[in-house]
């Protein structure tokens, strides 16, 4: 069915314009992408090469793209400067903890939203979009101080708690859950299911692309955040690595070299990028879901 | 029923706890003159009428305005175009092109700032020796007043771009074929397929990440936080730096709160002012339910 309709429409789109037109459009097209991935690559490629310079080798300008004399001694000197393993087993906690808990528990409210009938679910709803336009920074002195109170300072829970459950991911969730049949959760409710049971081992295991894009997003926004952690990660054992590469260029009074800096932000986004590259495949279900949103 | 409410029950207990609660407080510290740890003292209007006289505020104010202009126009242009090149049907690669364009929003602001940081630096950037080789002379990117939002908007732009051109992708693919097919039927360029069939269809979707971006340009913190400093002088400082320095670097918690008072009221009534916009010109009403 797709393949008859895409050469269909290939057909129309190529005949009315005149010959040569289109080679010389898309030749510009590729231009166009290659230019544009060589934008999107050029920091990561000169963040990685600069980390391998040695310090006294020049960091400037275009003749010095490549180190000449590729080193890991960088490496050795950031961990010198900073706990970084520690930093990184931290922003792999917050991180990990955080995006299991908050797609369990968005999944479940979007399960709710998406499947059940209830008095002012509605205006629940409404009240849940409504929350996304406040800026969280707008409460943060009264957030710091709360986290003082409950002793949260330099606590993993400090940065899981507060978006252990999100609007967006609950929004999103929901949309995604919404095309699920109702039959068969009816069906699974005369064959004896709990909700939950009907939730846990009817709905999820079909939502699992979804489960997995949002999840996927949701670890890099908690790996990438940095606000909160610089405010309430006060020691640099409890620093996630954007705390801790953040005060790398003073943390060697005031002129760390650019190549050990650089060092601690490969290790603080690298690791990330592996990831992304391994889960970026389910990313397919989240464009799936855009289609049903528009 | 009752599970449905359970099921729900967390997002709105911590939105009690660390949303409302929060808000409510700040509110109640606007009023006092505290640096956290003597006693509050109250204080009446005093801090909104400092606020009012603030030249520092009212400079993180333009700047902030001038980053949510500049970055959401440039922002949504571009990922409406890479979004549009990426649809292209005989494009290859297409799925290569979409995880490599996808890269820089999975880097950390923070670490690519510090990237950017060196590619901007007067003497050692690469910006300049490129420039240098065009015969332009070398420019004080980071440390002139004139200059130093540029960074930071570069910084922003590169980063959130592949953000909102997922999403307006995921849009594009959501379009019936039969609207192209039917608009190049009737003889229909491919510019005049874009604005007459892709524009109208995904309006909805491009006014979502309209106001997406707009609070997101109101939040921004770590891109000057990391580049300039806010600096020089408060020539690239935004509201929620300018909101943290008050707060955690000088500790004056009544005032700082006041400042988050102004900035959620900004942004209130921006985007009450964009729905009521996109209402009064009748065509995308559902677009205001998101």
């Amino acid at each position: 069915m797709t393949t008859i309709h895409v050469q269909k429409t290939a057909r129309i789109h190529v005949r009315p314009r005149g010959p040569g037109q289109p080679g010389v459009a898309r030749r510009l097209l590729y231009v166009f992408v290659a230019v544009w991935c060589m934008i999107a690559l050029f920091p990561l490629l000169w963040m990685a090469s600069t980390s391998l310079k040695p310090v006294t080798e020049p960091i400037g300008g275009l003749g010095a793209m490549l180190p000449k004399a590729p080193t890991l001694a960088n490496y050795a000197r950031v961990s010198e400067v900073l706990p970084l393993a520690r930093n990184t087993l931290n922003s792999l906690i917050v991180a990990s903890l955080g995006t299991v808990i908050t797609v369990f528990l968005c999944s479940l409210a979007g399960f709710a939203f998406a499947k059940y009938n209830f008095p002012g679910k509605n205006a629940l709803f409404y009240l849940l979009l409504a929350t996304m336009m406040i800026p969280v920074e707008a409460g943060i002195v009264p957030t710091f101080i709360i986290m003082r109170r409950l002793g949260w300072i330099n606590t993993y829970q400090a940065l899981i708690v507060p978006r252990a459950a999100t609007a967006i991911g609950i929004f999103y969730l929901r949309q995604y859950i919404v095309s699920y049949p109702s039959e068969l959760i009816e069906q699974g409710r005369i064959d004896g299911c709990s909700e939950f049971r009907i939730y846990w081992q009817l709905v999820m295991p079909v939502v699992a692309p979804a489960l997995a894009a949002w999840g996927s997003l949701a670890f890099i926004a908690r790996w990438n955040d940095f606000m909160l952690p610089l405010l309430l990660m006060r020691s640099k054992d409890m620093y996630t690595l954007m705390v801790a590469i953040s005060v790398l260029p003073v943390s060697e009074g005031l002129s760390t070299p650019w190549p050990i800096i650089m060092a601690g932000t490969c290790v603080a986004v690298f690791p990330l990028i592996l990831i992304y590259l391994v889960l970026q495949r389910f990313q397919v279900a989240g464009l799936a879901l855009g289609a049903v949103k528009g | 029923m009752r599970f449905a409410y359970i099921f729900i029950s967390p997002f709105y207990l911590l939105f009690l706890v660390f949303g409302v609660f929060p808000l409510l407080w700040s509110f109640y510290l606007t009023f006092q003159d505290w640096n956290g740890l003597s006693p509050m003292s109250f204080i009446g209007l005093a801090n909104y009428g400092a606020l009012l006289r603030d030249s520092t505020f009212y400079d993180a104010l333009r700047n902030t305005a001038l980053y949510w202009l500049v970055d959401a126009t440039l922002i949504i242009s571009l990922a409406l175009m890479l979004a549009t090149v990426l649809q292209t049907r005989w494009l290859r690669g297409r799925g290569a092109y979409r995880v490599i364009g996808f890269l820089p929003y999975v880097t950390a602001t923070v670490a690519v700032g510090l990237v950017f940081g060196m590619v901007f630096d007067q003497n050692s950037g690469v910006l300049n020796s490129l420039l240098k080789t065009f015969g332009v002379r070398p420019l004080p990117w980071l440390n002139s007043t004139q200059l130093s939002k540029i960074p930071v908007m570069v910084l922003d732009v590169w980063r959130a771009t592949p953000w909102y051109m997922l999403i307006v992708y995921s849009g594009l693919q959501g379009i019936n074929p039969e609207l192209y097919e039917a608009a190049t039927v009737d003889g229909a360029s491919a510019l005049q397929r874009f604005f007459s069939v892709t524009i109208p269809s995904i309006a909805p979707i491009l006014f979502f990440c309209f106001i997406t971006q707009t609070i997101d340009s109101f939040r921004l913190f770590a891109e000057p936080y990391i580049l300039t400093g806010g600096g020089p002088g408060s020539s690239s400082l935004s509201i929620v730096q300018y909101l943290y320095r008050t707060g955690f670097t000088i500790f004056k918690l009544g005032y700082a709160a006041t400042i988050g008072y102004a900035l959620t009221f900004i942004l209130f009534a921006i985007s009450a002012a964009q729905v009521i916009a996109l209402r009064g010109q009748g065509g995308v009403s559902e677009a205001g339910a998101e």
